[in-house]
């Protein structure tokens, strides 16, 4: 099976520290790889780079055997990749129901563009089930800023999933959360990589060992392990730069 | 907490809501306004038609205000470079050639180019960096109009010929009060349909989505510099569509138009009507302009009037005349939907 993303030697530096430097790991199909690492390692910059909101100072981006590499956010949106953030970034002042329609309206075919958006039939299907999915239907006329920080997480989440994308790029889902909240949340990830592919970052450990199927340790920018959790568990370079000597 | 929730079957779409809510108060604007042409016509009434006929004008320009501030989120401080070009345009073909579609064709043409051409200038910056980059190339625009003898500098263009306005079914003069008077209603409630239009198509969705959270919009696919373009360039036509209406109505143009007075007249009809409704455009400009008129009847310091009153709603209804009644058309309507 053939990487959904891929990258290959990637970096980049700001006024000469190299924020991630010579990063390589692939994604692999309906997989959850994750990206852990200490504060500072590097894990979000690692995202930015990939989903496009930073240009690359060297090295390639692939996304289903097509190299992205410096493509702008809205084209990697297009090209199949959905991201959610570690700082909720929603529509606060609209509903959920018109986060979810705004993030899912490009699956309709461009013509509809203009026509009224009730006749977005592919994209309120599509709405109606990450609804459901999610749980939301309580809310789903409610305004996202008037959510609970954990209902605003899984909305996150839900717009980031709403154009069915390729693959999936979670940057801390459980931030914030209460344990149930992060319980629930580790279930609803696990459930998703079903059908679609997950890039996570998460510093719930416990989480992390849990869900992953493959782990990629960061340490000051650069990739330090990767492997299978017990394999990076067991690793000492991992020990001694993430968990810490006992 | 869930009472509401169990029983909406089909989650209310409140964009929608509202926008149909904004239709039922330009219904109403447009019976209020055939009530009004009726009277005139009745009393061969000229003063006060016109007058509405140019509140309407302003309305056109105010509808496009709306459609950056309240919709996208970009506060426009030269929407006047549009109105005014809209004028001009219209004033020199139809004093060449007293063709009204010629004139609308040549407003619609060059609007589309300029806004086009300065939005990619203005879109370069956000905020208020975007403010004052379009109050920068209304003043450059005004300036050279009013420094240009050929048509005319600071005297502007008069004498502009009364032109028969051909509809398909029957033709009238734009010099009589009443008929043009309906006309213009008509244009700009048009306006406001194609404007209403739009933004309730998933187009016209990303401009809200800009408005409410510009940095996620890329990842929803979108090109947020194209949005703001391409709203720039629609509130360029609607304005400069609007202004052609403008030496139909009084036979002269002058520099004044594109003036900041003029853009932040605008500014002020959609904050006292109500930023983010359309409707609040129609009948902020009518409010304005009549008050205009009449306290400037009254005292040649109308301005200290209408500077208060600005103030006034933006201290005691920050959202306008519509945030005042819009509210309750919506509750009826979706009342009635359940």
């Amino acid at each position: 099976m053939t990487a959904v993303l891929s990258v290959h030697d990637l970096g980049v530096s700001f006024g000469g520290i190299h924020a991630v430097n010579g990063v390589s790991f692939s994604a692999e199909p309906n997989a959850i790889t994750t990206v852990i690492g200490p504060n500072g390692a590097g894990k979000s910059t690692l995202f930015n780079l990939i989903s496009g909101l930073i240009r690359p100072s060297n090295g390639r981006v692939m996304l289903r055997g097509m190299d992205r590499t410096g493509a702008k956010p809205h084209l990697m949106q297009r090209a199949g990749l959905g991201r959610s953030f570690q700082i909720t970034n929603l529509f606060f002042e609209l509903t959920v129901l018109e986060n979810l329609r705004l993030a899912a309206q490009r699956l309709e075919p461009s013509a509809r563009l203009w026509l009224p958006v009730r006749r977005s039939h592919r994209a309120l299907a599509r709405v109606d089930a990450l609804i459901e999915r999610f749980g939301l239907a309580s809310k789903v006329g409610e305004l996202a800023g008037a959510l609970s920080h954990g209902e605003q997480r899984r909305l996150e989440i839900a717009v980031a999933l709403a154009a069915e994308p390729s693959i999936l790029l979670l940057d801390e889902p459980t931030q914030g959360m209460s344990h149930a909240d992060t319980a629930d949340t580790a279930k609803l990830i696990r459930d998703l990589a079903k059908d679609v592919t997950i890039l996570l970052i998460e510093h719930d450990i416990g989480v992390v060992m849990d869900i992953s199927h493959h782990i990629v340790v960061m340490h000051q920018g650069k990739k330090i392990a990767e492997g299978a959790p017990a394999v990076v568990r067991a690793d000492p370079a991992v020990q001694a730069a993430y968990f810490g000597h006992a | 907490m869930a009472d509401m929730s169990s029983r909406s079957q089909k989650p209310v779409d409140r964009l929608g809501l509202a926008m149909r809510a904004s239709h039922v108060l330009v219904a109403i604007f447009v019976v209020l306004g055939l009530i009004c042409a009726a009277i005139g016509a009745a009393n061969q009434d000229t003063f006060f038609l016109r007058l509405a006929t140019e509140a309407l004008i302003f309305a056109g320009l105010a509808l496009s205000v709306d459609i950056l501030l309240g919709y996208t989120g970009l506060l426009s401080l030269g929407q006047a470079l549009y109105f005014g070009m809209g004028a001009y345009i219209s004033a020199l073909v139809l004093k060449e050639v007293p063709s009204f579609w010629l004139a609308m064709g040549a407003v619609l043409v060059a609007s589309f180019v300029v806004s086009l051409l300065a939005g990619m200038v203005a879109n370069r910056v956000r905020g208020v960096y975007f403010a004052l980059v379009t109050f920068g190339l209304a003043q450059v625009a005004a300036r050279a109009v009013y420094n240009t003898r050929a048509i005319g500098a600071s005297d502007g263009l008069i004498g502009i010929p009364i032109v028969p306005i051909n509809l398909g079914f029957g033709t009238f003069m734009s010099s009589s009060p009443a008929p043009f008077f309906i006309f213009t209603l008509a244009f700009i409630v048009i306006l406001y349909l194609i404007s209403a239009y739009i933004l309730d198509t998933p187009f016209g969705r990303i401009l809200v989505a800009l408005r409410a959270n510009e940095r996620r919009v890329p990842f929803l696919g979108y090109s947020t510099w194209n949005a703001r373009l391409a709203a720039y360039v629609l509130a360029g036509v609607v304005a400069a569509l609007s202004g052609a209406l403008y030496p139909m109505l009084r036979g002269f143009v002058s520099p004044e138009l594109l003036f900041f007075a003029t853009s932040g007249n605008a500014v002020i009809t959609v904050v006292t009507g109500g930023v983010g409704t359309l409707a609040g455009a129609l009948y902020g400009s009518v409010i304005l302009t009549v008050l205009k008129s009449v306290v400037g009847s009254m005292t040649e310091h109308h301005l200290i009037v209408i500077g208060l009153l600005f103030m006034a709603v933006v201290i005691f209804l920050p959202k306008g005349l519509m945030g005042l009644v819009r509210p309750r058309i919506e509750r009826m309507l979706s009342g009635g939907d359940r």
